[in-house]
């Protein structure tokens, strides 16, 4: 009863923007070219079909009956349920096939989105927000489906109704026409003034809808700090504020629609009051035949619907077109971080250089590493410490690549990294981050992420390696453990076990660890410990420590405040530098158990 | 459908008739204005009739017949809207009266219910179950108007005509058996596509969010191959639909079609016969076109119904929970406070609990017996699961002990009134949980309206005070979800200025510090000290700081209270208490 598609002024586009739009879905559709055809097709033929009931009744009265012709009477009986009966089969037809074309272009549009989103790079997901990107893959490209499944069709079948209506009608009597037309342009202007006031007043249901669902959320999530408060009658009545609000601007939106509804039950009846009045006059006047009044009259809801539905359908046609110019943006966005087209290859191995880097976030703002120089030596583990901001998880991550410096670079062997292809460089560079994330599936699921081509023998080789293959057995059922989404269930300590088996999967030269700074279940986590220790031999190894034990055993640490390496060396050496280092180690053994 | 299901679904209807009686009013006047529609509506064709045959075919007035007919537009125009009106405004007023029983009912399940039960179910008990319900009485007054409408057409069709009315009415049952068959049908078609997108959607956002997983390992193509997966089965699904759609639409759309025929065809030659009037053909043209959508519209709204009462089911099943933590018949009162007479004194006797888990018991408290003194704090000791933050629960009566009691002043917990007691004991959770409101209505939450100088005390004794002054709004910023969002540590002090303002008799504070940066937990723990000063207070924790804060230390374990006396005579003389606390002690975060 809404307009469930109510655009915000905002996502409205302009003319220029609409025909773009239109234009680039019309070419990516050019798949089911032949499909969309057909079903065009189809539509004509069973628009047509509805149109000729009325103007086989008015050749049936008119050359059947009035003439006292009962041949003619039969034969225009015959026709009419030929033509129901065409009507039914072509009806069918049109579901199907506009069905299957139109669902074919949203999957190919689903695949598309897709694919070009995990092209981006990092950048571009710290930049625009989860759930907005979660949006333009489901709500925007929903928002179409209600369109494929048959809103296209009713425009075009009202489109064209109310097109040959008109010339129907125009050829049957262009007197009864003109008087038809009077009500025309109040109609359309109703229509257009409801279409106004009901998308406003949708967009306010709509907010109110989701403030009484957040507050319904935090009454119930909140129930133990309610109840722990005595806090029930205040919440109830709260809640009652939001849900009286919410049916307060749904009885403003039946209002809205009330008259309009109203009007339109009377305008439908009141013009064929006038076909009958001043057409009745006409066959008076010998100018127009019985029939055609009849004609008329039956004809008039052709004329009536389509002008509502039309109105109605313009809405989602204008949300569709929102949405697809939306989703052609993500579709246009250029990745920051792309392949080159002849990669050089990586050595098996070698040294990590980072040759005097500066690196922000977004263009224009402070910069989170300027000049940074660093060498990891292959087969040598760097801790990066300092405060939260300084810049060490930023200096990780230029080092995996998942971000490019704006000026500088860094290499693997020699070879700058933006040389290599992504593929190899993940093969040598594997970075693990502080929490293990985990997608639904099985455990084996989530280890092959790292390695989809992996035999089952690599698999327990490499879990063997790190001495987590009995742990990931003894799971209920095993390595086909369903992990259920997000991993939820398996403990914090096990999601982590997950990440160190990817990383001994993939066997890569270098390992940049992001360590956890939450404490695991005391039980995994000793495992923890001994798998990375495990992992760790033979590899060099970046780590963003947390913990003085990490750092402790480090080759090298380095200490990155104020977007720089403020100090560099061996434990010893920092702590007889007497710096930044020093007070940290110091703080770090107060808070260590008494 | 199986006899069960019958069953159940007469339940379910029988709900939906007790829920309805209270709007009998509106709901009349509803289908009272439907029935005023249906005189305006019926009478057109008539009028139609009349006015061909008197009018047109003869020299009568158009001009008197054409007014008629201008007048049965206007009636059935006014009489539409105001039809509209009502229905949108019951069925509105069904759902929101409903919804509002069963938020008050969720804030007052226990505690256990709340456990077991799941919020996305909750939430969708009272949005779309309550849709559904609505979706169906709003169709109540139309329903009305329409059968009316269906019957006198029948019965005008039958006395102008019985064999062209037998015939031409023939088809229409159809509509209805068709339309509410697809009703039926269409609607699990639906709800599986709607189930595919969310498998989708699931897709999409665990690739969001673990996207440095994917760009680290290079997995796009995996997930681009589950992507596609789930785009074909919604395909799939939704062709399904399609398919139902192109089997019942065109032919409800047709099927009137045939009795179209049936009145060009039998009603044209009686007119050449000249046993029926043209005029009458007509009306009888323009009166099955106007069953067709009534038949359809009852057909859906039947099975509407149908979903509205196994949804009211699901609504009720809540509904009829009885809380199973209540208050007491004959509450008693507890003693005022006075000089002469210090209060919270809190006693455990012989406790004993266990979770009800699915169908396994968890054992937690195995008789623990405790006293504390009033004004006296405890610091309780344990490691994870022993049971420290059930004895907050228990405290709060979420749960009740299976053995054993509880008592505060004197009284058992069971005998008090659950306000009394909760306003009697302050909990500073680990966790905070802030509402979507201003900063001061999250401190004054115990007590909504107090003064705004007593709020800017307790964030000032909580630490809170500064940081509030930075915040865009000052006190008047709104947190939550959807509002300004605050660090842990910042929540907390939130939590403990809520603590000061409810002024508890009795003070938890369960794990309250460890949100908190090591760094900043001395200034935390000054407000802590200045709240528990001659107050009650049970501490939680396990950072030998705030476990210093109190008088001394119980150490909990297997049940009972193990071991008690101050925090380093436990350091020095129990092995399982240093245990306890070096397991939870964490060298971490350093920065």
């Amino acid at each position: 009863m809404y307009p469930m598609d109510a655009v915000g002024g905002k996502d409205k586009l302009n003319r220029s923007q609409t025909r773009v739009v239109l234009m680039r879905s019309i070419r990516m559709a050019g798949e089911f070219r032949r499909q969309a055809l057909w079903a065009m097709i189809l539509v004509t033929v069973s628009t047509l079909c509805t149109l000729a009931g009325p103007v086989l009744v008015r050749h049936g009265i008119d050359a059947g009956i009035k003439a006292k012709d009962e041949r003619v009477l039969n034969f225009t009986v015959v026709a009419y349920l030929v033509v129901t009966t065409l009507a039914y089969v072509v009806g069918r037809a049109q579901y199907v096939s506009l069905n299957s074309a139109g669902e074919g272009f949203l999957r190919i549009l689903r695949v598309k989105v897709f694919a070009q989103l995990q092209r981006q790079s990092m950048a571009f997901f710290d930049r625009e927000k989860a759930g907005v990107l979660v949006a333009r893959m489901t709500a925007d490209i929903e928002s179409m489906a209600e369109l494929v499944q048959w809103g296209l069709m009713q425009f075009l079948s009202a489109f064209l109704l109310l097109f040959l209506a008109f010339f129907l009608l125009l050829s049957l009597s262009w007197q009864l026409t003109l008087i038809t037309l009077i009500v025309f342009p109040f109609l359309i202007a109703a229509s257009v003034k409801f279409q106004r006031e009901s998308s406003k007043a949708y967009l306010e249901v709509r907010e109110k809808v989701g403030a009484n669902l957040s507050a319904l959320q935090e009454g119930i999530t909140g129930v133990r700090v309610i109840q722990a408060y005595a806090r029930e009658d205040e919440q109830i009545r709260r809640f009652e504020e939001s849900n009286r609000a919410l049916f307060r601007s749904h009885m403003h939106s039946v209002k809205v629609s009330t008259w309009y509804f109203g009007l339109i039950e009377f305008a439908g009846i009141a013009s064929s009051a006038l076909i009958i009045g001043i057409g009745g006059w006409l066959v008076h006047r010998g100018t127009v035949s019985l029939g055609t009044v009849v004609a008329f009259v039956l004809l008039l809801a052709n004329l009536f619907d389509p002008v509502q539905q039309l109105s109605q359908l313009y809405n989602t046609l204008q949300s569709a077109a929102a949405a697809l110019h939306k989703l052609f943006g993500i579709l246009d966005a250029t990745p920051d971080v792309d392949e080159v087209t002849s990669p050089t290859e990586l050595p098996a191995t070698g040294d990590v250089v980072v040759n005097n880097i500066t690196f922000s976030y977004a263009a224009g703002s402070r910069p989170a590493l300027e000049n940074v120089n660093l060498t990891l030596t292959a087969g040598t583990r760097l801790a990066l410490v300092g405060p939260t901001g300084a810049g060490k998880s930023t200096l990780a991550k230029l080092m995996a690549r998942l971000y490019d410096p704006q000026s500088g670079s860094v290499s693997f062997g020699g070879v700058d990294l933006r040389q290599a292809s992504m593929e190899d460089l993940r093969r040598r560079i594997v970075v693990i981050p502080q929490e293990g994330f985990l997608f639904d599936g099985s455990v084996r699921d989530n280890l092959l992420i790292a390695k989809p081509t992996a035999t089952e023998t690599e698999l327990l080789r490499a879990l063997d390696n790190i001495g987590l293959r009995e742990r990931f057995e003894a799971l209920p059922e095993g390595m086909d453990t369903q992990v259920r989404e997000r991993g939820s269930r398996l403990s914090a300590g096990e999601r982590q076990l997950v990440a160190l088996s990817r990383a001994a999967l993939v066997d890569p030269a270098v390992l940049v660890l992001d360590e956890a700074t939450s404490n695991l279940d005391p039980g995994t986590e000793m495992l923890v410990e001994a798998a990375l220790e495990k992992l760790m031999i033979g590899r060099s190894v970046i780590v963003v420590a947390h913990r003085l034990s990490t750092v402790q055993r480090a080759d090298k640490i380095a200490v990155v405040a104020d977007a720089r390496i403020s100090e560099i060396g061996t434990h010893d050496e920092l702590i007889a530098l007497n710096g930044h280092y020093a007070l940290l180690a110091s703080t770090w053994n107060k808070t260590q158990p008494q | 459908m199986t006899e069960e299901t019958k069953g159940v679904t007469r339940e379910g209807w029988l709900l939906l008739i007790a829920t309805l009686r209270l709007q009998v009013r509106g709901l009349s006047m509803g289908a009272g204005v439907g029935l005023a529609w249906t005189l305006g509506k019926v009478a057109v064709p008539q009028l139609t009739r009349l006015a061909i045959d008197k009018g047109i075919e003869k020299d009568g007035s158009l001009i008197f017949w054409t007014m008629l007919i201008l007048a049965a537009a206007t009636v059935a125009g006014f009489f539409a809207a105001c039809r509209r009106y009502f229905a949108f405004r019951e069925s509105r007023l069904t759902e929101s009266y409903l919804r509002e029983r069963l938020f008050a009912q969720i804030q007052g399940l226990h505690v256990g219910f709340h456990d077991k039960a799941q919020t996305g179910q909750l939430m969708s008990r009272s949005s779309s179950d309550l849709q559904q319900v609505q979706g169906f009485v709003v169709n109540i007054p139309i329903f009305v108007s329409q059968i009316t409408m269906v019957l006198g057409v029948v019965v005008i069709l039958f006395f102008s005509d019985p064999i062209l009315a037998a015939v031409s009415l023939a088809p229409l049952p159809f509509i209805n058996v068709s339309a509410r068959r697809f009703s039926n049908k269409i609607h699990p078609a639906v709800l599986a596509v709607q189930q595919e997108q969310a498998q989708l959607a699931n897709v999409v956002e665990e690739t969001v969010s673990g996207v440095r997983v994917i760009k680290g390992f290079g997995a796009e193509g995996v997930q681009l191959a589950k992507l596609q997966t789930e785009a074909d089965d919604i395909r799939r699904e939704s062709m399904k639909a399609a398919y139902i759609r192109s089997r019942f639409l065109p032919a409800i759309d047709l099927l009137p079609s045939l009795g179209l025929v049936a009145v060009l065809g039998l009603g044209g030659h009686r007119v050449i016969t000249g046993d029926m009037t043209l005029g009458g053909l007509v009306a009888f043209n323009t009166y099955l076109t106007m069953l067709i959508w009534p038949m359809r519209n009852i057909g859906m709204t039947i099975a509407f119904g149908q979903r509205a009462a196994s949804a009211l089911l699901r609504v009720n099943e809540i509904l009829s929970e009885e809380p199973a933590i209540k208050d007491p018949v004959k509450p008693r009162q507890l003693p005022k406070a006075g000089l002469a007479q210090p209060t919270g004194a809190l006693r455990f006797n012989n406790v004993r609990f266990g979770y009800d888990i699915g169908h396994t018991d968890v054992r937690v408290l195995e008789g623990l017996t405790l006293e504390v003194q009033p004004g006296e704090s405890v610091a309780i000791v344990g490691a994870t699961g022993s049971g420290k933050s059930t004895i907050t629960r228990l405290l709060l009566r979420f749960y009740d002990p299976q053995t054993g009691s509880i008592e505060l002043d004197g009284i058992d917990l069971r005998e008090l009134r659950l306000s009394e007691l909760r306003r009697s004991v302050g909990v500073v959770f680990e966790d905070t949980l802030l509402f979507h409101d201003t900063v001061s209505s999250n401190i004054a939450f115990a007590k909504p309206g107090i003064d705004s100088d007593v709020v800017v005390r307790a964030a000032k004794l909580a630490g809170a005070h500064e940081f509030i002054m930075q915040l865009p709004e000052k006190y008047d910023t709104v947190l939550g979800e959807r509002g300004f969002s605050l660090s842990g540590g910042q929540r907390q002090r939130i939590a403990i200025a809520r603590a000061i303002v409810a002024d508890p008799r009795v003070l938890v504070l369960d794990d309250a510090t460890s949100a908190v940066d090591p760094t900043k937990e001395h200034e935390i723990r000054d407000a802590l000290a200045t709240v528990m000063r001659g107050r009650t207070t049970l501490v939680i924790a396990h950072r030998p700081a705030t476990i210093e804060l109190a008088d001394r230390a119980v150490l909990l374990d297997e049940g009972v209270i193990a071991a008690s006396g101050s925090h380093h005579e436990l350091l020095e003389t129990n092995e399982k208490y240093r245990e306890v606390l070096a397991a939870m002690a964490t060298p971490k975060v350093v920065e």
